[in-house]
């Protein structure tokens, strides 16, 4: 047996993008065995949103759970409080709902991407992508007022209407990007240098994921078919729209990239339909009721499944609100997924698993 | 790769250097604004009818009103605390009182003060209020004994006191 070592990555290293530590034990640069240690960036939201603000205020709150998928978080806390007032909202709002989450989607899918790329030495195509993903965040910001912090969904239903000149300019915008989307799909489906990094680290295989609960892109390359939105129709009707699952079959990085991809050309697809088959409706259902009882939503978040539970006593403020992120369900899988690579592949290894601390330390 | 392909490169490479940069100046260029952004609340004391909604709603606490002891309310708004939801527009009983206009809010100096002299600010027109809403109860109570003393006064110079409270 040759010597081991310990080395530390994190909480603050280069090619991290979030507190994150891990403590790999290393065998001839072959990693056999890991640690990880989060919550580096607890902030009290959930304690902030049972005390500091009334109900209505939260899906403020929560939207700075995460700056990424902000979206998803304001719809899965505006959820689980429309299910507390008992309130079914218009269906107009559920479909500019479904048409933020979508684009926030394509914006986070690439900013992965841009960061794989990265990590795995490729700063040309990093600038590319990068360049590539501005469409997305100039429509968020036409459609919500905002590059980042949206503020879309409030409790009842959405804030703002889809101006028709917007709507035009997110399908032309959309038609324009798909070529551009083919390229980068060509590049990490073909590329001799990415592949060097990419295909075959990070392997992770059906019946690990299965067996450590791995949800989001990181379970589908996998090849393991979990996803809320093929599961769930009461709350946003995504069947409805052409949701189409994606899955992989490696689980590797190259997998997930490529799953990431396709799910960029199923959201083209989704948000193209929404839009041209946009119904007309009310966009708030006002009411006056305190929430009261239990609830618990799930929605599909970028990253994966996220998870709301909620409990009101009838009064402004909540009595309990627990948010689980997709993270916090990823991270035993994200240690299995290091064994048996070599060091040197673990920046792009970490950048595929689309980590977000903050969501998990909230 | 064979011959043309590497052609094909070399002339884009060639076409890459007079093209124009993707990225904005940004201090000397405007970077992209839409339309409907969402900028700095503004105000129109003209119109609004102090029902206070708009402090209420608000989720960080950026809107907030004082009062001087004739009555008199004064708007008070932090570009820096506000994170401009428009909740408060949305809430308003009054269209036009309270508006979003798409002009973004400048940086904020230290200068200005903006943390520690908005709480500082945001205590005090509580407190003003509170105030005013004491001196008020007090000026009520005394009225209300004037009043009883008053009424018992002209009720006796009458002679026609009952017993009856």
């Amino acid at each position: 047996m040759s010597k081991q070592y310990e080395i530390p990555v994190g909480a603050q290293h280069i090619s991290l993008l979030e507190p994150l530590h891990f403590k790999f034990t290393t065998e001839n640069e072959k990693i056999i065995s890991t640690a990880a240690n989060v919550y580096y960036v607890h902030r009290g939201i959930e304690q902030a949103c049972c005390s500091k603000f009334k109900f209505r205020q939260v899906s403020f709150v929560v939207g700075r759970v995460c700056g990424l998928c902000s979206i998803s978080h304001t719809t899965a806390y505006s959820q689980v409080a429309e299910k507390l007032l008992n309130l079914e909202i218009p269906r107009r709002a559920k479909y500019l709902r479904m048409l933020v989450i979508e684009l926030d989607r394509i914006h986070s899918h690439l900013l992965c991407l841009i960061h794989v790329s990265e990590n795995a030495g490729f700063e040309a195509l990093f600038m590319k992508t990068m360049q590539y993903r501005e469409f997305s965040m100039e429509l968020l910001e036409a459609i919500c007022g905002n590059r980042i912090q949206y503020d879309f969904s409030i409790v009842g239903g959405v804030a703002r209407d889809l101006k028709l000149p917007v709507a035009h300019e997110v399908v032309g915008r959309l038609k324009r990007f798909k070529p551009e989307l083919d390229e980068l799909m060509d590049i990490f489906m073909h590329n001799w240098t990415l592949s060097l990094k990419n295909k075959g680290s990070g392997k992770i295989t059906r019946e690990t994921a299965m067996r450590l609960n791995v949800v989001g892109p990181f379970a589908r390359a996998a090849g393991l078919a979990i996803d809320v939105r093929n599961e769930t129709e009461d709350l946003l009707p995504w069947k409805e729209v052409g949701f189409e699952m994606i899955t992989g079959e490696d689980g590797d990085v190259h997998a997930r990239n490529i799953v990431r991809l396709k799910e960029i050309y199923v959201s083209i697809n989704i948000i193209e339909n929404i839009i041209n088959g946009l119904p007309e409706s009310e966009l708030v259902t006002e009411t006056k009721a305190f929430p009261d009882g239990e609830a618990v939503v799930r929605l599909e978040a970028p990253r994966g499944e996220l998870f709301y539970y909620a409990k009101g006593n009838k009064t402004q403020v909540l009595e309990r609100l627990k948010i689980k992120a997709p993270t916090f369900s990823n991270i035993a899988g994200m240690v299995e997924g290091f064994t048996g690579n070599e060091y040197g592949s673990v920046p792009a290894i970490i950048a595929s698993y689309d980590p977000c601390l903050s969501c998990t330390a909230r | 790769m064979n011959k043309t392909n590497g052609m094909k490169t070399f002339l884009k490479a060639l076409g890459n250097l007079v093209k124009k940069p993707v990225t904005v100046k940004y201090p000397f260029e405007q970077t992209y604004i839409p339309d409907d952004y969402r900028g700095l609340i503004e105000f129109d004391e003209s119109l609004c009818i102090w029902c206070r909604r708009c402090e209420m709603v608000c989720p960080p606490g950026a809107i907030v009103f004082s009062q001087d002891m004739e009555g008199k309310h004064t708007y008070h708004y932090n570009r820096a605390v506000c994170i401009y939801c428009t909740e408060c527009v949305r809430t308003c009983p009054k269209e036009g009182a309270i508006y979003q206009t798409a002009q973004p809010a400048s940086c904020a100096l230290k200068a200005e003060n903006i943390n520690n002299g908005w709480n500082a600010l945001f205590e005090e027109a509580l407190k003003s209020r509170a105030a005013y809403a004491a001196e008020k109860k007090r000026l009520a109570a005394e009225k209300a004994q004037a009043a009883k003393k008053d009424s018992a006064l002209t009720i006796k110079q009458q002679g026609k006191c009952t017993n009856s409270p």
